[in-house]
């Protein structure tokens, strides 16, 4: 069990480390590579959820973080359901993402 | 914008994108620059220069530039663990 202090700690440290993966991502992709696996690291250590914010701002296999250059291809599949692809391109891990459709009936 | 971040729990927080003055404590050399890197024994220190430089913890004492402008001198020796173990890492007081 972590306490709540803890938590909050670990909670900012995620914070930090997204921020600084953010700020080298465009000069040095590794560095923020490490940075984010650093986080998903202390997140399961201290047993609590990443922030939705965050969350999608990363592959979740190999830690690439989006802001890196040449690293995601986005595309809408419409073949089930309509989706999205968000593909790594460096480790080639999927993430497919469910689109609503508006719904335009009348009530 | 950081709160939490205070010269009494720096040992279990993140070190990473902080600026820092490492200095050897057995021939005086001095590196001045931002942590980019944290391993069990070293640190990653970017320079001023653009150099990376990996310095490890147990010679080296550090002086880091909290966000809050504030100075905190550390001995390298009690940073020693790995970055996501320091966080339930329990500290002596002193």
């Amino acid at each position: 069990m972590v306490s709540r202090e803890l938590r909050k700690i670990a909670l900012e440290r995620i914070e930090r480390l997204m921020d600084f993966a953010k700020k080298h991502a465009l000069e040095r992709p590794e560095i923020a590579r490490q940075a984010v696996l650093l986080a998903m690291r202390i997140a399961q250590k201290a047993r609590l959820r990443i922030p939705r914010r965050y969350r999608l701002m990363y592959c979740r296999k190999c830690g690439t973080p989006i802001w890196s250059p040449n690293t995601f291809t986005i595309r809408i599949r419409s073949r089930r359901s309509t989706h999205i692809t968000i593909r790594c391109n460096n480790c080639g891990y999927i993430k497919r993402m469910l689109v609503k459709k508006k719904d335009r009936s009348r009530k | 914008m950081y709160k939490t971040l205070t010269a009494k729990n720096i040992l279990k927080h993140e070190l990473l994108g902080l600026r820092v003055k490492a200095r050897n404590m057995r021939n005086g050399t001095v590196h001045e620059g931002e942590v980019v890197g944290e391993t069990m024994k070293t640190l990653k220190i970017l320079k001023d220069n653009g150099r990376i430089v990996t310095l490890p913890k147990d010679i080296y004492s550090f002086e880091f530039t909290l966000p809050n402008n504030e100075k905190v001198l550390v001995e390298g020796g009690v940073l020693i663990g790995r970055p996501e173990d320091r966080l339930k890492k329990k500290v002596r007081r002193w």
